[in-house]
């Protein structure tokens, strides 16, 4: 005789969703963990080092006040400073490596934005918004590290906040951001 | 009615003329514009089903019979309309109005492909990109990296070269000045070997493009549906001294 | 440089994790796992996101257009005009843009080559061993011939000072572009007419009546985007005056349909019109009639070209009583056996105009050319059959793909011990040949060219790379002198280092010789060469034409062939924007639809309705074209072209290609096939003289063309 009970009280189906929505929220947790972790580098640059010693962040990445990209710096720029060091630790070999090989050291970009987002640094900062603002506190980090929901409402959130009503029609259009 | 005007003027921007008698109807703006914003080829048997997606298009109609017979060329493209007919019916959002540039603009991100938009747009400059189109290494080489490139499902159409617009904005901000007439100038008409095509602020009533919008030989394609489109055409004449 | 990676290409590899995270965090930074190489040593120019853009010249045809290309990272972008240039003026034709898709296809050459003809096969070779192949050929120069384009260019320059130093040939030069032109006759003619060996200027922008010819100059003839520059202002001239163009010919062209009137005349009569036209020009001026216009008979010529004697009254009436009246003898009309005579004829008209070296006339372009004309290009099969080239270097040109097959050029190569291509692309003479060495392609390499037409002052446009090789090719000019250098009687007469000193040492004269810009010495005028795209004069300096005939020549015309009425069809060939044939592998020239019937990827045969219903054709059907006289037969799907003759049939030309890569092969058909090998007077091929059946094959194939076939012959689909 069948067991008079709906089939949302069955055990097994009871399993299967508890089952399935732990698939999904765990797959989503890691998903969400790989973009928030900072992406393995060729060497583990110390950013908070360099911040340290009174490096300008736009020493080494250039393009940011006058381009649409920051840019990396290139490996004569690292070797300028550095082939005055005593190469003393493995990193600081391998950096040696990477210019006496002349070879560009393969950074990975941490604060990209995805194909469909136009971003131009320059506006930026000639608006006087701070790196930290977008990129957090780099002087107490290694490696970059990337930002909290660096997303679209993050973006209007700050546009509407700096600037006046007028303004935010331009700053709030699809099209200054989407093409 | 002068406060109706004002708001009228105010939300007029960006609008093209083009001289239909000097369009010599050669295809270079096609071209142009396919080549800056990575719009893909699909092919012929693609291009027979009529899934081509030139965001521009030379409409010719033949007219007159032999011997008189003669077509007429006229560059068909999205007319950027100030009361769009695919706006209200994306359910997406992602067929918005720019109401800074006043323009239309279709935001990639959001299409998920209804294609209600290209069904209600009188002008057909919509197109639809059937499926993934591949531009086989290393011909992607020469994609336009500031324009996103398309992929399948996704409704796209003429944007007025809106990352030139962007640019443009920028630059002259830059610069500590107001965009000029002529800083902007959209792939089509700079190509253009006859100069046929004409871009520029329809709210600056001395604009070259303003100016030549106020001909007598203006008109808008398909005005009577009140769309209000932005792409002012020229009427061509073949007589002379016309 | 970045590696540029799609959102959906990232989506694919980066798995179903971090694709629902994307999803849940409403669009993850997606391309984030892409590594992107920072520079070893960014150049100056250079900043990561910005965009540097470079002058040279295009490439595509031998109008020798500025281009501005927009560089990326080290990629070429975009192709724009150069304002600046004397030629083109900011301005860029499909054929221009469409540039980066040679640069970038997929098809091209990697490396230096060695193949068994007609084989597709081949093996790799060094540069070394290519420079000791060349050098064997070069230190032969009897036995060596060359094969280039119509570009008068660098290489043109360096091979002719070859051959002037050791004796051997004169380079040959051809290209089915210039036959569809009409060129050689042109030039022959205005050599006759006007005493000079320049290219006339046809000088629209201040032209109130436009006679012309079968030019059609808005779409490839000699220098298509000044012309179309010629013509806005010419519809654009000042107090509203806007000038009229009648346009003759068999086959309705773009510039036929941008005309006022289209006289459709049978082809092979433009020159008896033209006399006609003359002759009562000159009886309404009350002069005396010149003996070259004096022979023709006014009914005669009108019965010959299909129409009335009112009309042609009529136009005779419009070219005597315009202020400026101005005829352009060009194309099909020049391309028949009466071709010389026509292109006599119609310049003759100017001459009765009195409109030479006057605005909205006729005037001579800067710089004197040698003609290329078929008839060298015989002497080199006849040189061939008879065994006495060794080695023939074939650069810019595809004989194979753009000569007729009566002339018999594959059978005369299979006679010759060693044939070097330096095509960039597999093409169908590089298929033939022994040796491959791929040349840069026009954005990769260095060079200048003397510009013939279409400009109204001196000029020498620069070459420039754009970017790096993308594959390991050399410059032809690099492997010459390379060779040469070898060979002791060569080098010390070619004492050139490399490319880059050639074309120094060639333009130094330039320095004194009064441009836009100058410089004390070579360093500074070479970054301002390359800077501007090249040197040119201040300011205009036309040539102006005498008239070296004071029309008392007499011509011989004959009146054009008889056809047998919905039998027989003159066939005309028109040139479309794949141009030569080379076209054919840029899928964005493939997609781009032609101007009148909006067909992509494809030829067709173009028939006037009446005609097709006489023969029972449909649109789209498949028919085969014989030639009367041949054997050889194409087989062309059908477009039903309202405005063409109903006794023509037309083709365009360029597509039919046996190689050429994946977008170019085995699509359309090659008219070329059809063509009689017999010249005019000036050395044309009489291409236009070209006579063929229509056989339906009883199938067919639908055309892939943009536009609507509902409504477009007032009714539903054909």
């Amino acid at each position: 005789m069948k067991p008079n009970v709906p089939w949302w009280q069955r055990g097994s189906i009871r399993i299967s969703i508890v089952l399935v929505l732990l698939i999904l929220v765990g797959g989503a947790g890691v998903g969400i963990y790989y973009t928030q972790a900072p992406p393995e580098q060729p060497i583990p640059f110390p950013h908070n080092f360099h911040v340290g010693i009174g490096a300008e962040c736009m020493y080494c990445h250039t393009g940011a006040a006058t381009g649409p990209s920051a840019g990396l710096p290139t490996t004569n720029k690292c070797w300028g400073c550095h082939q005055q060091l005593e190469p003393r630790n493995e990193n600081l070999k391998l950096v040696a490596s990477f210019a006496e090989n002349e070879e560009s050291i393969p950074w990975v970009p941490v604060a990209l934005q995805p194909d469909f987002v136009k971003f131009n640094h320059q506006p930026h900062i000639t608006a006087g918004v701070s790196c930290e603002t977008c990129h957090g506190d780099v002087a107490s980090m290694t490696v970059a590290e990337p930002q909290p929901r660096h997303n679209m409402g993050w973006c209007l959130d700050c546009h509407q906040k700096m600037s006046t009503p007028e303004d935010f029609v331009r700053l709030s259009d699809c099209a200054t951001c989407h093409y | 009615m002068a406060e109706l005007l004002k708001e009228q003027e105010e939300t007029q921007k960006w609008g093209m003329v083009i001289d239909m008698d000097i369009c010599s109807g050669c295809q270079a703006c096609v071209t142009a514009c396919s080549m800056e914003n990575n719009v893909p080829f699909v092919g012929e048997d693609e291009m027979a089903y009529g899934r081509g997606l030139q965001w521009m298009r030379i409409r010719r109609y033949w007219e007159g019979e032999y011997p008189e017979v003669t077509p007429t060329h006229q560059p068909m493209l999205c007319q950027q309309c100030g009361s769009a007919p695919c706006e209200p019916v994306c359910p997406t959002f992602a067929s918005v109005h720019s109401q800074e540039e006043q323009i239309n603009v279709q935001v990639y991100n959001r299409c998920i492909g209804t294609r209600y938009c290209a069904n209600n747009c009188p002008f057909s400059a919509r197109v639809f990109n059937w499926f993934d189109y591949e531009t086989p290494a290393p011909m992607n080489s020469y994609l336009n990296p500031d324009v996103s490139v398309r992929r399948r499902g996704i409704m796209e159409k003429c944007t007025f070269c809106v990352q030139r617009i962007v640019h443009g904005r920028q630059q002259a901000a830059a610069e500590g000045r107001e965009v000029e007439d002529g800083d902007i100038v959209p792939a089509c008409a700079q190509a253009c070997p006859t100069d046929a095509i004409v871009f520029g602020d329809l709210s600056d009533p001395e604009s070259k493009v303003s100016k030549m919008s106020r001909s007598d030989r203006a008109f808008k394609e398909l005005e009577e549906l009140g769309t209000q489109p932005k792409v002012i055409y020229l009427k061509g004449g073949k007589s002379y001294g016309g | 440089m970045s590696n540029k990676i799609s959102r959906r290409d990232f989506l694919k590899i980066s798995g179903i994790g971090v694709t629902a995270a994307a999803v849940l965090t409403g669009c993850g930074p997606a391309s984030r796992y892409v590594v992107r190489q920072s520079y070893v040593d960014m150049p100056e120019y250079n900043q990561t996101g910005k965009s540097t853009y470079y002058a040279t010249t295009c490439q595509e045809c031998p109008a020798g257009c500025g281009l501005i290309v927009r560089t990326q990272e080290g990629r070429a972008i975009k192709v724009e005009g150069n304002p600046n240039h004397p030629v083109n003026q900011g301005k860029v034709c499909s054929r221009g843009l469409t540039s980066v898709q040679g640069l970038y296809n997929p098809d091209r050459i990697g490396g230096p080559l060695q193949r068994t003809r007609g084989d597709r096969s081949s093996q790799p070779l060094t540069w070394e061993e290519a420079v000791s192949t060349v050098q064997n050929g070069l230190s032969n120069p009897e036995k060596t011939a060359f094969l280039l384009g119509l570009m008068p260019d660098h290489l043109f320059d360096l091979v002719t000072e070859f051959s002037e130093t050791t004796g051997a040939a004169a380079p040959v030069r051809y290209s089915a572009l210039g036959t569809l032109e009409g060129r050689a006759t042109l030039l022959a003619a205005s050599k006759k007419m006007y005493g000079t060996d320049q290219f006339p200027y046809f000088d629209l922008s201040a032209a109130d009546v436009v006679f012309n010819f079968g030019a059609d100059y808005l779409e490839t003839w000699l220098s298509p985007l000044a012309y179309s520059r010629g013509y806005r202002k010419m519809r654009k001239q000042e107090f509203g005056k806007r000038g009229y163009i009648v346009a003759f010919g068999a086959r309705q062209s773009l510039t036929a349909s941008n005309a006022d009137e289209w006289i459709p005349v049978t082809p092979g009569s433009e020159g008896l019109v033209a006399l006609a036209i003359g002759q009562i020009t000159a009886r309404l001026k009350g002069q005396t009639i010149p003996a070259l216009f004096a022979g023709v008979n006014l009914q005669a010529a009108a019965d010959a070209a299909g129409i009335s004697l009112q009309k042609l009254q009529q136009l005779g009436q419009l070219f005597a009583n315009a202020e400026n009246s101005l005829a352009i003898p060009g194309g099909a009309a020049l391309t028949t056996s009466v071709g010389y005579e026509t292109a006599q004829a119609v310049l003759g008209l100017n001459i009765l105009a009195d409109n030479l070296g006057k605005p909205g006339g006729v005037f001579l372009a800067p710089g004197t050319t040698s003609t290329a004309s078929m008839e060298a290009v015989k002497t080199l099969i006849q040189r061939c059959l008879d065994g006495e080239v060794d080695t023939l270097f074939i650069h810019g040109c595809n004989p194979i793909f753009e000569l007729p097959d009566k002339l018999g050029f594959e059978k005369a190569l299979e006679k010759v011990k060693t044939i070097i291509s330096f095509a960039p692309f597999e093409d169908e003479t590089a298929l033939v040949s022994d040796f491959v060495f791929p040349d840069h392609t026009g954005l990769e390499s260095f060079g200048y060219q003397r510009l013939l037409a279409g400009t109204d002052r001196s000029t020498y446009s620069s070459i420039q790379p754009v970017v790096q090789p993308v594959h390991n090719t050399k410059s032809t000019v690099d492997v010459l002198l390379a060779a040469a250098a070898a060979i002791p009687a060569l080098s010390a007469n070619l004492n050139y280092t490399d490319e880059v000193d050639f074309i120094q040492q060639k333009i130094s004269s330039l320095i004194q010789a009064g441009g836009f810009f100058t410089a004390s010495e070579m360093p500074t005028f070479w970054s301002k060469w390359l800077q501007f795209g090249g040197w040119w004069k201040n300011a205009a300096n036309f040539g102006t034409p005498r008239d070296a005939t004071k029309l008392d020549l007499e011509l011989n015309m004959n009146t054009p062939q008889k056809v047998t009425e919905g039998e027989e069809f003159h066939l005309v060939t028109f040139s479309t924007q794949m141009g030569d044939g080379r076209g054919a592998n840029r899928p964005w020239l493939q997609e781009t639809p032609d101007p009148q019937t909006t067909v992509t990827w494809n030829s067709w045969i173009e028939m006037h309705p009446a005609t097709a219903e006489h023969l029972g054709i449909m649109d789209d059907d498949i028919v085969e074209i014989t030639p009367i006289g041949g054997t050889n037969t194409i087989e062309a799907i059908v477009y039903l072209y309202p405005a063409i003759r109903p006794d023509t049939v037309a083709i365009p030309f360029g597509q039919g290609h046996t190689a050429l890569g994946r977008w170019a092969e085995g699509r359309g058909v090659n008219p070329a096939k059809l063509w009689s090998e017999t010249t005019n007077q000036a050395g044309e091929l009489t291409i236009s003289d070209t006579l063929v059946t229509i056989t339906p094959t009883g199938r067919r194939r639908p055309l892939a063309r943009q536009e609507s076939r509902v409504g477009v012959y007032g009714d539903g689909e054909h």
